[in-house]
């Protein structure tokens, strides 16, 4: 039986996604297209200032407005998203006296459609009395030029930490150099905007509430606890979600607002955010300022790094993740990256302002930790005059060092950092390139080449997903032998029914075709964390492992009465089990499955009656890094300032590949995104207050024609968890915005050009050669 | 993100439009509406009618009867792309068309729409003006010409009247002189940080058309010795700029610098060369 499992027929098999069909002839049913007669639709009023004392509401002609059927206020709704243990301020659902930031929800408008609504939500008058904005980091810090907030600090996350042995070492180096990180505010742009619909069922009293969601058990829990209602009266069903990020992990003012007016109402009540919305309210990310000082020596070496981290948390703790405290908290513990780097010093301030909550994105603390980390490198190399690959092999943590205790006491399991890397030069081949560049500079073109080693803290105790550090399956093989599995995930693209289905298909003993995976609906799966942190592979995989390893036994020692052997000589295999060497001596799983249901005396003594069960798995370890280098080779026009992307190469270890063609599409993803990073996307605040890149035509992402083709290698360093899987979700949006702007800063070493910031623009560009 | 209430109101003539723009002077002429729906989604734009036109045929022609080039108002910007006569005679529109937008966008937009809008960093109100064509504009009285150089007044405004219609412009043939096009921006398709078309007359003189870089096009004389920067620097000044820092500035002339390179190549390398991830 060992044996037989070493050889899994579906993991590490390119299966094309069942989910793909739908999707491709656009038969899947996401948020927006859930409609029952009768159901209401929401607008909100939103408020137009960053800050603002609210001085009156005037609602009387929405409410005589003809398809209104309520106009809801705070004091209708008065819920605060408020985590009372981690700080001392929430988010009132509904503006409650004051406007904290552009966008904060303030009226909202139910009514017949959503013109009708949006019509009325006109005719909401909002007296304002608006006050000076918070909107800058340093003087937000010093209270300036008030608090955000009246009675809690400005500064509401504060940490410091310092290894042993760091006051000596860092003065000591032969070398230093200071620098400031500046990353710019972004936020997810899911396909599918967010969105909410809630229908109360008359006849049980139970509310279904369907989310476009990351975490299923998760919202039902908050819905339950902030409306006060028992969460078994609440049904949560997840439809297709057309990307999550990160900014579906969390629970909106608007989620509450909808279940609310259903529930007062009792009727189907929808709102979807449109996409100035989504740009305005979806958690906002990376809004952070590292100021950084390193100590290195003559050949390269890193001693020390001292960082000064800080993160604008916006107006309030996004709930029920900051993802300010996120992105510091972890950039800080993961900042030497896949360097021996033995002294930091780290300093976290996350303050308030009077801009949209910072939540979770993709990669969160790691594509600004990885920026800074592979952005200090290549400073060093510049500064020792050596080349950026050799200063990474000084520094690079050997494979005999695992496991290894970084300077921030983060414990890294075994991967293949030099190894990734070398592999990486290999493929774009750099042991030509710097000729080749040497000689395209003398025609007057600029090309350089961006390194980004990374590390990627996957399968978390706890992340924006939840905090818990499991997942559930519940598993059953049905009267007719094909196999039925539940989760808590909550996919939101990653392609989790084809997956999950490979590892369960090759644990039972059937066909990947035979399995049908759920997810998404809190009445049929078993209680979970959901989907984030790159914990679905890793955490969810090996409770499917987990599950179909129990779901396995249980035939075999049914099959073992039955066909009179020894549970040690029976086979299972391609939808049969039989006793090994005899393979006449078979049964199909049908024939087990029809016996365990319904020739039920049949079934050996002690055995229960069925073919299901619930199984859980959480790691042992509470998080295990995966690792991977990119490389990019970029050619910067220093007349436009206009960046082209030639080549692009990234070499993988996630440990064992469930599927290498999804893991390929993740890969893709986050480049892709890492593109927008480096060059494009920016949510800009102007002086103010007011956010200026309230669409997609201000808010530039990138396009088909700005991502490259790749080429992607997998290096396998396998996890100690179940079936060796670690989590890569993060990983590539981790790693190609250092290797993006690294090539900029490498084209243009004889501007002494060092990149500093994300995104870097043409404009930019422009401007460094001018000067 | 859902428009104000307006009445729709399909037309199969221009004179019906000009009428029912008398009648209801906020009303909007809508063709493609790439430009007009997101504005109207935004409620930045709310016309108490919208008259759509695109079931006008006399509006959608393409004719070149050796010496002048006849659109229509409701010529779709992928339709000139892909005219094989343009493409032989004209060229300079096929490269400028091909920079418009995306597919969905050229297939939808028009002529008319985007002369109307008069948006100034897109590519046809400068192209109008660079080949010194003449705009065709329906009122009550009639059709007028309109030079381009006289039909934009500045940002997003034109000398329309509330109850005129643009129906087609006329485009001359350029005779000997060479014509240049180039444009970048900061995705393809996307409007353009900056554009230029340069003509040059073969004996040491032409003209420059920027768009993107101030509130309207303008077709400015410029001397064309084989060092230009003062020439192209003396031209910019002749203009309303958007900004006068020194980094767009150099953009500016940059852009005119490798229009006036364009110009200079034949067939295939003439397409060619802007084609190069719309950034050229």
């Amino acid at each position: 039986m060992t044996e037989q499992a070493m050889r899994p027929q579906f993991m590490g098999a390119r299966v094309k996604r069942v989910e793909d069909p739908r999707l491709l002839t656009g038969q899947a049913r996401f948020l927006d297209d859930i409609d029952v007669p009768g159901m209401l639709e929401v607008a909100f009023v939103r408020s137009p200032y960053p800050a603002a004392r609210i001085m009156g509401i005037d609602t009387k002609a929405a409410k005589a407005a003809p398809g209104v059927r309520a106009v809801i206020a705070f004091e209708d709704c008065p819920v605060v998203l408020w985590q009372k243990d981690a700080y001392e301020v929430g988010q009132p659902v509904l503006a409650h006296g004051e406007v904290r930031y552009v966008g904060e929800p303030v009226v909202a408008i139910v009514a017949e459609n959503r013109y009708v609504a949006e019509d009325a939500a006109e005719l909401v008058t909002v007296h304002y009395e608006p006050l000076e904005p918070v909107l800058d980091m340093y003087r937000s810090i010093a209270e300036n030029p008030r608090r955000v907030h009246e009675n809690a600090s400005n500064v509401f996350f504060y940490k410091k930490y310092t290894t042993k042995g760091f006051d000596e070492a860092f003065p000591a180096a032969a070398h230093h150099l200071q620098e400031t990180f500046r990353t710019t505010r972004q936020t997810a742009v899911t396909l599918e905007p967010r969105g909410t619909a809630a229908m109360p069922d008359p006849a049980s009293g139970r509310m279904t509430v369907y989310a476009s969601t990351q975490s299923p058990h998760r919202i039902r829990g908050d819905l339950a606890e902030l409306l006060g209602w028992p969460e078994n009266q609440i049904r949560v069903i997840v439809p297709e979600v057309g990307g999550g990020f990160g900014m579906k992990a969390n629970t909106y003012p608007e989620d509450v607002v909808v279940v609310w007016a259903a529930h007062q109402l009792r009727k189907p009540v929808k709102w979807v955010s449109d996409r100035t919305e989504s740009l305005l309210t979806d958690v906002h990310a990376r809004d952070d300022i590292h100021e950084v000082e390193v100590a290195f020596e003559d050949d390269g070496r890193i001693i020390a790094i001292k960082d000064h981290l800080m993160a604008d948390g916006g107006a309030y703790p996004a709930y029920p993740f900051s993802g300010a405290v996120g992105e510091t908290s972890l950039a800080s513990r993961v900042l030497p990256g896949p360097y021996q780097i033995p002294y930091i010093e780290t300093e976290i301030h996350c303050t308030y302002s009077n801009k949209t909550p910072l939540g979770a994105y993709r990669g969160v603390w790691g594509p600004i930790a990885s920026f800074v980390q592979e952005g200090i490198v290549d400073r060093v190399a510049r500064a020792v005059g050596r080349d950026p690959a050799e200063v990474r092999r000084i520094n690079m943590i050997r494979p005999d060092q695992f496991p290894f205790r970084n300077a921030a006491g983060m414990v890294y399991d075994p991967g293949s950092y030099g190894e990734s890397m070398e592999e990486a030069l290999g493929l774009i081949g750099y042991d030509t390139f710097r000729t080749r560049q040497t000689e395209l500079r003398k025609e007057g073109i600029y090309r350089g080449i961006g390194i980004s080693v990374f590390v990627e803290p996957t399968a978390m105790a706890s992340s924006e997903a939840g905090s818990v550090g499991y997942e559930s399956v519940f598993i059953r093989v049905e009267p007719t032998g094909k196999v039925t599995a539940a989760f808590g995930l909550g996919p939101t693209g990653q392609g989790h029914e084809t997956t999950m289905a490979q590892l369960i298909a090759d644990q039972v003993g059937v066909n990947v075709e035979d399995v049908v995976i759920l997810h998404g609906d809190t009445d049929s799966a078993p209680f979970g964390g959901g989907t984030g942190g790159s914990r679905s592979g890793p955490i969810g995989g090996g409770a499917a492992l987990v599950a179909g390893r129990e779901m396995r036994q249980r035939l075999v020692k049914l099959a073992a009465h039955l066909l009179e052997a020894a549970e040690e000589d029976i086979e299972l295999g391609n939808g049969q089990a039989w006793v090994a060497g005899v393979p006449d001596r078979a049964m199909t799983i049908q024939q087990l499955a029809e016996i365990a249901y319904t020739h039920v005396k049949r079934i050996p003594a002690g055995m229960p009656i069925g073919l299901e069960l619930v199984a859980r798995y959480q790691p042992e370890r509470s998080v295990s890094f995966s690792n991977g280098t990119h490389v990019a080779e970029v050619d910067v026009d220093i007349r436009t300032g206009m960046v082209q992307v030639l080549n692009y190469v990234v070499v993988n270890d996630c440990g064992r590949l469930i599927n290498p063609l999804i893991v390929e599409g993740q890969i893709y993803g986050g480049v892709a995104q890492g593109i927008g990073s480096a060059f494009l996307e920016s949510l800009r605040y102007d002086e103010d207050g007011q956010l200026t890149t309230t669409s997609l035509m201000d808010y530039l992402l990138p396009e088909a024609t700005d991502v490259p083709r790749m080429m992607t290698k997998h290096l396998v360093t396998p996890s100690a968890g179940e079936g060796g899987i670690k989590g890569m979700g993060e990983g590539s949006l981790i790693g190609a915005p250092a290797a993006l702007v690294n090539a900029v800063s490498d084209a243009l070493e004889p501007f002494g050009v060092m990149v500093n910031r994300l995104p870097v623009t043409a404009e930019d560009i422009r401007q460094w050669i001018l000067a | 993100m859902k428009p104000a209430t307006f009445e729709y109101r399909k037309a199969t003539t221009v004179a019906d439009v000009v009428q029912w723009l008398k009648d209801a002077p906020d009303g909007k002429v809508i063709a493609g509406g790439q430009s007009l729906v997101p504005l109207m989604n935004f409620r930045l734009a709310r016309p108490s009618v919208l008259i759509d036109i695109n079931g006008i045929r006399a509006l959608h022609h393409v004719e070149y009867d050796g010496s002048t080039l006849d659109l229509g108002a409701l010529i779709h910007h992928q339709e000139i792309a892909d005219h094989p006569e343009i493409q032989k005679k004209f060229p300079v529109l096929t490269v400028a068309a091909r920079h418009i937008g995306h597919w969905a966008i050229r297939n939808r937009g028009t002529l008319g729409g985007s002369l109307a809008h008069a948006d100034p960093a897109s590519e046809w109100p400068a192209a109008m003006v660079a080949l010194q064509a003449e705009i065709d504009v329906q009122g009550s009285p009639g059709v007028h010409r309109v030079p381009a150089s006289e039909f934009f007044l500045g940002y997003y405004t034109t000398v329309l009247e509330p109850d005129e219609m643009i129906v087609g412009a006329r485009v001359p043939a350029t005779g000997a002189s060479r014509i240049g096009f180039a444009e970048v921006a900061r995705r393809t398709g996307d409007f353009a940080l900056a554009g230029a078309f340069v003509e040059d007359c073969l004996d040491g003189t032409g003209f420059v058309t920027w768009f993107g870089v101030s509130d309207k096009p303008q077709r400015i004389a410029v001397a064309l010795p084989p060092a230009r920067e003062t020439s192209w620097r003396e031209a910019l000044e002749q203009l309303t700029l958007n900004d006068v820092a020194e980094d767009k500035i150099a953009l500016a002339i940059e852009i005119a610098e490798r229009a006036l390179k364009h110009s200079a190549l034949v067939g295939a390398a003439y397409f060619g060369a802007h084609a190069i991830r719309g950034r050229d």
